[in-house]
């Protein structure tokens, strides 16, 4: 949490934070489109392909039409909590986001500016470090079920009440899940520091096991190979935290309207969208970190890509640099390929019925993520003997 | 002004307000927002502290668990006719509310009084600086030796009130057969 | 006015502020006559114990007083999930939060 030690550090730190908040917020309309001609792909349809080549510009057509759109508060609604309701979205998401390791740290040797010389600095590619980097993250977006409430509650509406209490119940039932399945990789890795994790899934697969070393060269050592039912349960229970399909029933169109926003309408609603998309991006993040390796490049360490790229640049600057550069894009192609799970599944699967929702969080997920953690502690036990 | 005295005294006024708004609004569901307003500042004025587990494990279990409960059952109770459900009676409300500052005042004058005597010793243990992790093993550790007993018997009261509040949210309530 | 009461923050400062939450939902306890608001001051007034806990450990490099507010969390969770289910199956017996009513002992 420390933001630096003079001006220039503090002001980059300042900026990254812009930055990264700026990823969010440019990233939805991309995903929008995505999902739309995604959907319609899937479901043997054109989508949107009028607006601009592709259907690109489409976005920008959708955005006009939400700037412009009446500002409309219904009677009986409370007017604080429903315009404080689509702020207080885009919170968690973004609070979260900043708390995730998108690269290696570059460094920028000292230098002369003003007058005065600066430096040496050591940037993360992080918003924040924070130490206890996923009960930090899993805390934030857990107060979205309050954004859920005030909406649902202030909209003044009874199909938005009704939706509002479904999800909030939703995400509250499955954070258990949620937090009991990364129990395994918290006990595996030894960490909370989701930096740490990703620097342990480096290279081949390797472990030790009772004073022996066991290796596969054919397997990036990756943690999805140590904690198949986690990353399972970890999945599932993302999609019901990001009220997504199959597991939004809180707007449920058939039962309730459109749920808790059923009352907005234009930019309000948009930014509902952009908190739903939030905590995809998080989820997504989350699970490219624990399962996949995250930054890391398959079968190769940072130390290697750092030893090439110290042979192909000039100084120790411009190769930290480009270190930080590849891993950032690594980290966006698994980033991308579970965003487009997401929007796979979501038009793929039908929805459950809501007792199935619950049946499934309370008897199925709960049980096995306990039986998971078990496991899991004994096996490292044994492991370590 | 450093930058912890400046976060200090930003937190202590936005745990104060909130915490006074949660007695002072007439609707119940602002006074449970206003409660999860103030759980979330005190779990960053833990942060301050450095206590960086309990800050996440309050943020996870207050904020986002049992303030979400209390604000669903506000919201089913829908209670139209029942906002200001203040005490009644000017005299013993005069009565509550000097014996309150009374408290108040011994409270802080004890405080102001016997602090002097403790002898702050904040660079003696490692454990209690650094990112967190350290104390948090350290945490972990003492929890399942020194105080073993005391986490094996919170575990057996969360299984009875667990069962005890499925229970009591199944039966129609009341002592006698209607 | 002596300045460094402002910029330097001591344990006195966590203390009072603790003291000061506490009041306040020991108000909220004697003032409001609304169960579940009742049930809040409590909640409000147990945390700031837990303030005054870490503070402690802080200060006198301790990690007890943390394990301390992991028990009172963990009472506080279970305290309010054994209230509400009070509250809410009187609430559906009677329609009444109102704390005087609960005096009425008689089912």
């Amino acid at each position: 949490m420390n933001m630096g030690k003079d001006a220039f550090e503090i002001i980059v730190n300042g900026l990254k934070l812009v930055i990264i908040f700026l990823m969010i917020v440019q990233l939805v309309p991309i995903l929008v489109w995505v999902e739309r001609r995604g959907s319609a792909f899937i479901q043997n349809r054109l989508g949107p392909n009028r607006v601009g080549p592709l259907g690109l510009m489409q976005l920008l057509a959708d955005a006009v039409k939400f700037l412009t759109k009446e500002s409309f508060v219904p009677d009986t609604a409370k007017p604080v909590l429903y315009y404080a309701a689509p702020i207080f979205a885009l919170i968690p998401g973004a609070v979260a986001f900043a708390a995730i390791p998108l690269s290696t740290a570059f460094t920028v040797g000292t230098f002369e500016l003003f007058g005065s010389s600066w430096g040496p600095y050591t940037f993360l590619v992080q918003g924040y470090d924070i130490g206890i980097g996923i009960v930090f993250i899993l805390g934030v977006s857990s107060l979205a079920a309050y954004t859920l409430l005030m909406a649902g509650w202030g909209s003044g509406n009874k199909y938005s009440l009704m939706g509002a209490l479904r999800a909030s119940a939703q995400t509250i039932s499955y954070e258990l899940a949620l937090g009991l399945s990364i129990v395994g990789v918290i006990i595996m890795y030894n960490t909370f520091n989701l930096t740490d994790m990703t620097m342990a899934q480096q290279g081949p697969l390797h472990f030790s096991f009772m004073g022996y070393t066991v290796a596969a060269s054919w397997l990036p050592n990756w943690g999805i190979f140590y904690q198949p039912l986690g990353a399972l349960l970890f999945f599932t229970a993302t999609f019901a935290e990001s009220n997504r399909l199959p597991f939004d029933l809180a707007e449920g169109e058939a039962e309730l309207v459109a749920g808790f926003h059923t009352e907005y309408g234009g930019f309000k609603f948009n930014m509902f969208f952009i908190g739903e998309y939030g905590h995809m991006m998080v989820a997504a993040s989350l699970m490219s970190i624990f399962f996949f390796g995250g930054f890391g490049i398959p079968f190769v360490t940072v130390d290697q890509v750092h030893q090439w790229a110290v042979t192909v640049t000039s100084t120790p600057n411009w190769a930290s640099a480009l270190v930080a550069l590849i891993h950032f894009l690594v980290f966006n192609v698994k980033f991308f390929a579970f965003l487009w799970i997401f929007i796979w599944v979501r038009w793929t699967l039908p929805r459950f019925r809501y007792d199935q929702l619950m049946d499934l969080g309370w008897k199925t997920m709960l049980p096995w993520a306990l039986v998971n953690t078990i496991l899991t502690a004994t096996v490292v036990y044994i492991a370590s003997l | 002004m450093t930058a912890d005295s400046f976060l200090f005294w930003f937190l202590a006024i936005v745990t104060v307000t909130s915490g006074l708004s949660v007695i002072l609004m007439n609707n119940p569901i602002y006074s449970a927002l206003s409660l999860a307003m103030t759980m979330v500042g005190i779990s960053a004025l833990f942060i301050t502290l450095n206590a960086f587990f309990i800050a996440g494990v309050q943020l996870i279990v207050y904020a986002g668990a049992v303030m979400v409960l209390f604000t669903m059952v506000l919201m089913l109770f829908d209670l139209k006719h029942e906002m200001q459900a203040f005490v009644k009676g000017k005299f013993t409300g005069f009565i509550k509310v000097a014996s309150v500052g009374l408290l108040a005042g011994l409270l802080v004058g004890a405080i102001l009084m016997s602090v002097g005597l403790f002898t702050e010793k904040t660079t003696d243990n490692p454990v209690t600086f650094g990112t967190g992790m350290e104390a948090t093993k350290a945490l972990g550790r003492i929890l399942y030796t020194k105080y073993l007993l005391g986490f094996e018997a919170l575990g057996v009261l969360l299984l009875v009130i667990a069962i005890g509040a499925v229970a009591l949210s199944r039966s129609k309530g009341g002592t006698h057969e209607h | 006015m002596n300045i460094s009461i402002i910029t330097d923050i001591t344990l006195a400062h966590y203390l009072i502020l603790a003291a000061v939450l506490f009041v306040i939902g020991m108000a909220g306890v004697l003032l409001r006559r609304n169960v579940i608001v009742l049930l809040m001051s409590i909640e409000l007034m147990l945390n700031s114990v837990n303030l005054t806990f870490i503070a402690f450990s802080k200060y006198l490099g301790l990690l007890d007083g943390h394990i301390m507010v992991f028990f009172v969390m963990t009472i506080a969770a279970a305290e309010a999930a054994v209230g509400l289910a009070l509250a809410v199956s009187i609430f559906k017996r009677f329609k009444e939060v109102n704390i005087r009513f609960f005096e009425h002992l008689k089912g």
